[in-house]
């Protein structure tokens, strides 16, 4: 069953029933008036200010395709194993160690980010996500618990705050002496929130099931490092703002470019694990080709449709979607929409789909 | 010229009259009539004391939901109203939807949907609520995670997941038994993730 076929089928179990609109008989326009005659003064219910930097973050990957990572990266042991900060030289090569990172950018970026670490045997990075962004996320895996660090800009710390206060009484606790507090959702799972500290504030939230008592030892492990230690200690398979063009290159290696397309202008597509950054990169690609397929269909030039048609099929063999495809569904995806173009027809909702640039 | 306070004025009934239906439509996939009627109200109430704060175009429906969530997390814990507004909309959505529409009986569904509710029924309540989200609402990863206040990654791996998990419960054929009383409100929601 196809995701398509499975949301029609969602879609038709919706037990919403728009005609009630048109019989509420002035009732929406009563209760209007009600409101708006009650002071404004008392507390209610609220939620945290809108993630105002999430809605502007555009996706690397639609819905469609999207990601079942379940690539598991070291951590700690870098950690361990390189315990000095690694100077940012140069990357000499492609296959360079992943120690050294090369890009000023990566650098301020780690700088802007809370670089917290869960210095543990056993505790492993999962998902780093948005390390350029203002706002970012990385989790923690110990294959039985998980642990998710997410950070913000510090002046909407405030409003997440108060909305953490309706979940349960804050508890001062300290993360490597950097205060907070502790939220308890309930008996298997908590958070802590980390207080505004160069601009921006850390929220942890766990996963799975814990102990308070679980919780607490690994708050005490966390520990906060220097840029160069915190980028040393991602794993090789993350790829870093400094290092997009060469692994890119790599990607694109057995992937024929459409006509005009610069391999080298990703811009800052931040720190994503191969699969990400193999979907950001191979869609654009995708995207390109079927304009440019579009584009070649409108103006009769058949020659150019049969050669955006070979090329999108040749997506078969690209070593990138293969690779990909042992971890989540983008290839299979990229694959529909490639064999479509091959038999003449265009993909409905082949933008999204592949995360077109828009 | 208007002063501020018409201004937030007009804004508030913009934002009402652009996304009441909007609201009413997830109150009532996820509420019985008369509650997601006061989900509605305590709704918008909270986005009239909050107004200035209320953030504009595309964003105020996630706010909008957002809110709606909290409370509706609240109703199902048994939380106290603490207004009692909107007692005609209640009665009104009440008697249409119980009545003029055919209501929630099941007997009224075909059996496919049946069987998907009573699949939605045993996902994880954050696993429901995104796919819920995604093609009921109709909204992007990205804007459900604004909802949801997790990350857009975070709304993608739960799709995933959630998509996973109905094809298991569904299988092949769609049209499968299944017990489907109450499901829109059997579990109560995890706040905050």
């Amino acid at each position: 069953m196809t995701d398509e076929y499975l949301d029609r089928l969602v879609r038709d179990a919706d037990p919403y029933r728009p005609e009630v609109i048109g019989r509420l008989d002035g009732a929406e326009q009563a209760l209007l008036e009600e409101i708006m005659s009650v002071p404004t003064l008392t507390s209610v219910v609220e939620p945290p200010p809108p993630r105002r930097h999430v809605l502007a973050r555009r996706l690397a990957v639609a819905a469609t395709a999207a990601a079942v990572l379940t690539g598991v990266l070291t951590v700690s042991t870098v950690l361990r194993d390189h315990p000095q900060a690694q100077p940012a030289t140069p990357t000499p090569t492609a296959t360079a160690t992943p120690f050294v990172y090369s890009a000023a950018a990566a650098l301020k970026a780690a700088e802007d980010n809370p670089r917290l670490l869960i210095d543990e045997t056993g505790w492993k990075v999962k998902t780093v996500y948005g390390f350029a962004q203002e706002s970012g996320t990385i989790s923690f895996t110990d294959g039985a618990r998980e642990l998710e660090m997410t950070w913000y800009p510090g002046d909407e710390y405030g409003g997440y705050y108060n909305d953490r206060l309706g979940v349960s009484k804050p508890e001062p606790a300290k993360v490597d002496g950097w205060p907070g507090d502790v939220f308890t959702y309930n008996d298997h799972d908590f958070a802590v929130m980390l207080r505004p500290r160069d601009d921006v504030f850390v929220e942890m939230r766990t996963g799975q099931r814990w102990t308070r008592a679980q919780f607490d030892q690994v708050l005490a492990d966390i520990v906060q490092v220097d840029a160069n230690k915190w980028l040393a200690a991602l794993p090789p398979e993350i790829v870093t703002p400094g290092r997009v063009n060469e692994e890119a290159a790599k990607v694109l290696a057995d992937v024929p470019l459409p006509p005009n397309f610069d391999p080298t202008d990703f811009g800052n597509i931040g720190t994503n694990d191969y699969y990400q950054f193999g979907a950001t990169v191979v869609g654009r690609v995708g995207c390109a080709w079927i304009n440019e397929w579009l584009r070649a269909k409108k103006a009769g030039d058949d020659a150019a449709v049969q050669q955006a048609a070979s090329a999108l099929q040749s997506s078969h063999q690209w070593k990138v979607l293969q690779k990909m495809n042992a971890d989540g569904d983008y290839p299979e995806v990229f694959w529909e929409y490639a064999d479509k173009i091959a038999a003449g027809d265009e993909p409905h909702g082949w933008a999204e789909g592949l995360g077109c640039p828009e | 010229m208007s002063s501020g306070t018409d201004d937030d004025e007009d804004r508030f009934r913009r934002a009402y009259a652009g996304n009441f239906a909007p609201l009413l439509a997830y109150a009532l996939r996820r509420a019985q009539p008369e509650d997601a009627a006061d989900v509605v109200a305590e709704t918008f109430l909270v986005a009239w004391r909050r107004r200035h704060e209320m953030p504009a175009a595309e964003e105020t429906r996630l706010w909008l939901y957002g809110v709606a969530r909290r409370v509706l997390a609240n109703q199902n814990r048994g939380g106290v109203r603490r207004e009692r507004l909107g007692e005609r909309l209640r009665q009104q959505v009440t008697a249409v939807v119980a009545t003029e529409l055919g209501g929630p009986d099941p007997g009224n569904e075909v059996p496919e949907r049946l069987a998907v509710r009573a699949a939605f029924a045993r996902l994880g309540e954050l696993d429901r609520e995104v796919l819920m989200l995604t093609v009921w609402e109709g909204l992007e990863p990205r804007e459900a995670a604004a909802v949801l206040q997790v990350s857009p990654e975070a709304v993608r791996t739960r799709l995933s997941r959630a998509r996973a998990r109905m094809r298991d419960l569904i299988g092949n054929d769609p049209a499968l038994p299944g017990h489907v009383l109450d499901v829109l409100t059997a579990s109560t929601p995890k706040e905050g993730r």
